[in-house]
């Protein structure tokens, strides 16, 4: 760690989150990550960030930890309350959402993710949430931002369930399904990925610092494209964790 | 005809078989009350919509009221998994069309409008939609954009037999406010061919007319109003209450079994006569004074 400012992998991915979003665009956050990655922005490069929230909330600031969407903790001081209809219908589905976080169960070579269920699904499985507005952000966001734990049983060759659509199996597969947009980038707390400009797999662009190339690879379920001799991660600045810490987040609200 | 009833009044309007659809979104303004008279009154073979699951839905799918249910997926938030409907979708005892949050909205609007079906973006290419193709063919079709030859993906509409929605205040016609995000509540109702609303607070009409740009549920759609305090416990109501933490926890807790969600409704739906009695047993006065939201803060 540079200059011997100390971080924990969560802010690290938050930082590298906020880095993502240019200021102006509108993002489609769910709890957690991508709610501090999103103040982060709006804080430091990205001040008319907008945020919102599918159930139809737009802009708020929490002062209480929220236990999900559900949650009125996550609505407070919003600029709107509304609907489906208007987050996911006139600003999603419209095509005015630059960038939609997502997460999941597991994700694969080509950025699809499930969050539907784990085994068979012909035959014996577990079933979890489903989609949510996951499949509408990941069908219609301009582009989208996956953030998962970088562990062998979340990133796999294929998902079980393709819930939200990345590339599907990739090189043109997305587009010939009638798709635009799809996954950007795949942020891991050991590494960041980006995809293949033509076959579409996922492609390592950095390591964060303290893993190492082995690393990566040996709690990975597939091959991804390495090229060369991959970077490190820029790590976060002092004012960027000073940011996180004493203004965005003094409660550890999101960080867990 | 007077539409101010009693819940059980409401409740007994409903069909065997009916398609209902429910305004909870996870853990808030879900139809509890309503659910836990359902369950009392034995009606089953529901079809059950809603754009996110919630705990109204999971209490009636575990209880054995529903047949179907369509939903874009859910949860109890933190709190954990809808445990009875995912159970029953693992184990083959509940027909489930799942959608996505988006498509089950648009489905709403659709049949809102009066439209024949819905052209969306979402679900294509996803195993969503070949799930869909499976278990609900006949809800999905493709049509050309006639104006530009674009093959697009549409959605039959949605028209629920009633929508039961929980919401802050309304008038005994059923002219109705929803403080806070709607989520699909609008849309649910104006697509539904009638609705029930179970309101905190009463409210004469002359405050609806006083403030009628809030009027999202408009009572010439409503043919039950019921007046029940705390109906949503244990989950939140905007602006009148918070979600019972602990009750919650009680519940993901108990539905992670099929006995033991059977031994939470021995207690608090079989094991009490009405809603009165359920309010005492989950801690009376006290506790739900302790519930009651900040003005500020609406929670």
């Amino acid at each position: 760690m540079a200059a011997g400012l100390e971080y924990t992998s969560f802010e690290l991915m938050a930082v590298a989150g906020a880095r993502e979003l240019k200021d102006g665009e509108i993002v489609a956050v769910g709890l957690g990550l991508p709610v501090i990655a999103s103040f982060l922005a709006k804080r430091t490069h990205a001040p008319s960030l907008t945020m919102l929230f599918e159930l139809g909330v737009v802009d708020p600031e929490p002062i209480h930890t929220g236990v999900g969407l559900a949650d009125p903790r996550v609505w407070y001081r919003a600029k709107i309350l509304s609907s489906f209809v208007d987050m996911l219908g006139t600003v999603l589905h419209k095509g005015l959402v630059d960038v939609g976080f997502l997460g999941g169960l597991e994700t694969d070579a080509y950025g699809n993710l499930n969050t539907t269920l784990l085994g068979d699904p012909k035959g014996k499985f577990r079933h979890f949430v489903g989609s949510g507005g996951a499949n509408d952000i990941a069908s219609c966001a301009c582009r989208t931002i996956i953030i998962i734990r970088h562990e062998a049983r979340k990133l796999n060759e294929a998902v079980s369930f393709v819930t939200s659509p990345g590339y599907l199996r990739g090189d043109g597969d997305r587009e010939a399904a009638g798709l635009r947009g799809g996954p950007s980038r795949v942020i891991t707390d050991k590494a960041i990925f980006d995809f293949d400009p033509e076959s579409k797999r996922m492609r390592l662009v950095s390591i964060h610092p303290g893993a190492t190339l082995e690393d990566v690879l040996a709690n990975l379920a597939f091959q991804p494209i390495v090229p060369g001799d991959p970077p490190a991660t820029e790590p976060p600045t002092a004012e960027q964790i000073r940011l996180i810490r004493e203004e965005i987040d003094p409660e550890g609200m999101y960080a867990g | 005809m007077a539409k101010l009833s009693t819940l059980a009044e409401a409740v007994a309007s409903i069909s065997c078989e009916a398609h209902v659809a429910l305004s909870g979104f996870a853990i808030t303004r879900c139809t509890m009350a309503f659910a836990r008279e359902v369950i009392r009154q034995g009606i089953r073979g529901l079809t059950v919509s809603q754009c996110v699951g919630a705990m109204d839905a999971d209490m009636l799918a575990g209880a054995g009221a529903v047949e179907r249910i369509v939903y874009g997926g859910g949860s109890l938030d933190r709190f954990g998994r809808l445990n009875c409907v995912n159970r029953g979708i693992e184990e083959g005892t509940l027909v489930a069309e799942e959608y996505s949050s988006l498509s089950m909205a648009f489905r709403y609007l659709a049949g809102s409008l009066g439209l024949p079906f819905i052209p969306i973006r979402s679900l294509r290419g996803s195993d969503v939609l070949r799930r869909l193709q499976e278990v609900a063919s006949s809800e999905i079709g493709h049509v050309d954009d006639p104006f530009t030859g674009d093959d697009w993906l549409v959605l039959k509409p949605l028209v629920p037999d009633v929508a039961v929605v929980q919401v802050q205040a309304a008038d005994e016609d059923g002219n109705a406010w929803i403080l806070g995000p709607r989520w699909d509540n609008e849309e649910q109702v104006k697509a539904s061919k009638r609705a029930i609303v179970i309101t905190e607070r009463l409210v004469p009409t002359e405050a609806i007319r006083r403030a009628p740009e809030r009027t999202v549920i408009p009572g010439f759609r409503v043919s039950h109003v019921v007046h029940l305090p705390f109906a949503a416990h244990p989950t939140s109501v905007y602006r009148a209450y918070d979600y019972d933490a602990d009750h919650i926890r009680q519940y993901a807790n108990a539905s992670k079994t099929p006995e033991g969600f059977l031994k939470y409704l021995d207690e608090y739906v079989y094991g009490v006569k009405n809603h009165w009695d359920y309010l005492e047993l989950v801690g009376g006065m006290k506790h739900l004074t302790d519930l009651t939201a900040d003005p500020i803060l609406g929670y």
